[in-house]
């Protein structure tokens, strides 16, 4: 029995010092913690880096190929709710997804793993913004739209067109 | 082994030692580099910002191929993606910078014999994938944006070809 707790601590160590990135470790502590009231799930953390935990890493949560958050303007940052994201992959498929209550979308790999590079646009309230570059190679839209805007972000993905037109 | 056969020995290898020691650079000689043109290269630049420079890409300061650009990294710190909308001289001057430097002898043998097999190039093999890319193929081989690049390094850049591989709203600045 000895025995079989010994190789059971062996090898819990090998996978936590597999599953370790203290690169990453640091960009999720970043990130701070959960908003109040708001529990872990398709509403949390608007406007953040999704694919930093949903990654498919062994004990992390659910794997996305692409997601994000869509605000309603740059002001108040709203989120907006019920807009159609649609993204164009590189092999000519594409497929349209809407955002939730927290402007967030989320696409599993299972049900669509797309060919990069990606282009999208939003549809938001009859009006529709389409980024102006491609999406290279990140599924996760706050690797680079962070904000606040600079040399390298454009800012927070914005459904209006006076603001989003500025997202590369 | 006996003395007579130690110095037999000093005496075949002493002069190669000689000989190879004269063969040597001067310690104050220096790699005189021919590189791709630098007056049709904001074509080029363009090319390269819109297929590798996107901000999940090479548009970011970790890369060692950094491109900076109008639609991703800006060299200004007050600059946003897109605003300015177009690509600026001091960007296109930092993507020379950036793109000659990642194999400058290289590039130079390249370029003395006229862009010819421009695969040595890692530049060239990432883009077309022919070793691995996180970002896959960025450019495919034959269509306008290879043979930019492609021109380009053979000192013969075809500018309508650049011009062809951009979106309708190229927008850089010209030399």
């Amino acid at each position: 029995m000895s025995q079989l707790f010994r190789v059971a601590a062996m090898l819990s160590s090998v996978l936590w010092f597999a599953a370790c990135d203290p690169v990453q470790d640091d960009a999720i502590a970043a990130l701070g913690g959960e908003a109040s009231g708001v529990r872990p799930g398709p509403l949390h953390r608007p406007g953040q880096p999704c694919l930093l935990c949903h990654d498919g890493a062994f004990g992390d949560p659910g794997e996305f190929s692409v997601a994000g958050t869509v605000f309603a303007d740059r002001i108040d940052k709203q989120p907006a709710r019920g807009a159609t994201v649609t993204l164009k992959a590189s092999d000519g498929t594409s497929r349209s997804f809407q955002t939730n209550a927290a402007g967030n979308f989320y696409v599993t790999p299972q049900s669509w793993q797309p060919a990069y590079p990606l282009q999208v646009s939003v549809v938001f309230q009859a009006q529709t913004v389409s980024m102006t570059s491609n999406i290279g190679r990140d599924g996760a839209c706050a690797s680079c739209h962070v904000d606040p805007a600079g040399p390298d972000s454009p800012g927070h993905v914005y459904a209006t067109p006076e603001d989003a037109g500025v997202a590369p | 082994m006996s003395l007579g056969a130690f110095g037999r020995l000093s005496a075949v290898f002493a002069p190669a030692i000689v000989v190879a020691a004269c063969a040597l650079p001067a310690s104050d000689a220096r790699f005189s580099e021919r590189l791709p043109d630098r007056d049709t290269f904001p074509e080029v630049a363009q090319v390269l910002v819109r297929h590798c420079g996107t901000l999940d890409c090479h548009g970011t300061r970790a890369r060692n191929l950094r491109l900076y650009g109008n639609e991703g990294l800006r060299w200004a710190a007050t600059d946003q993606p897109l605003s300015p909308p177009c690509t600026t001289a001091d960007e296109i001057e930092q993507d020379y910078i950036s793109v000659v430097g990642l194999e400058p002898e290289v590039m130079s043998e390249v370029v003395t014999v006229d862009g010819a097999d421009p695969e040595r190039l890692t530049l060239v093999r990432k883009a077309l994938e022919l070793e691995h890319h996180k970002g896959g193929a960025a450019l495919h081989a034959g269509d306008d944006a290879d043979r930019c690049l492609r021109s380009w390094l053979a000192m013969q850049t075809d500018q309508a070809a650049c011009l062809r591989a951009l979106p309708a709203t190229k927008c850089f600045a010209q030399p």
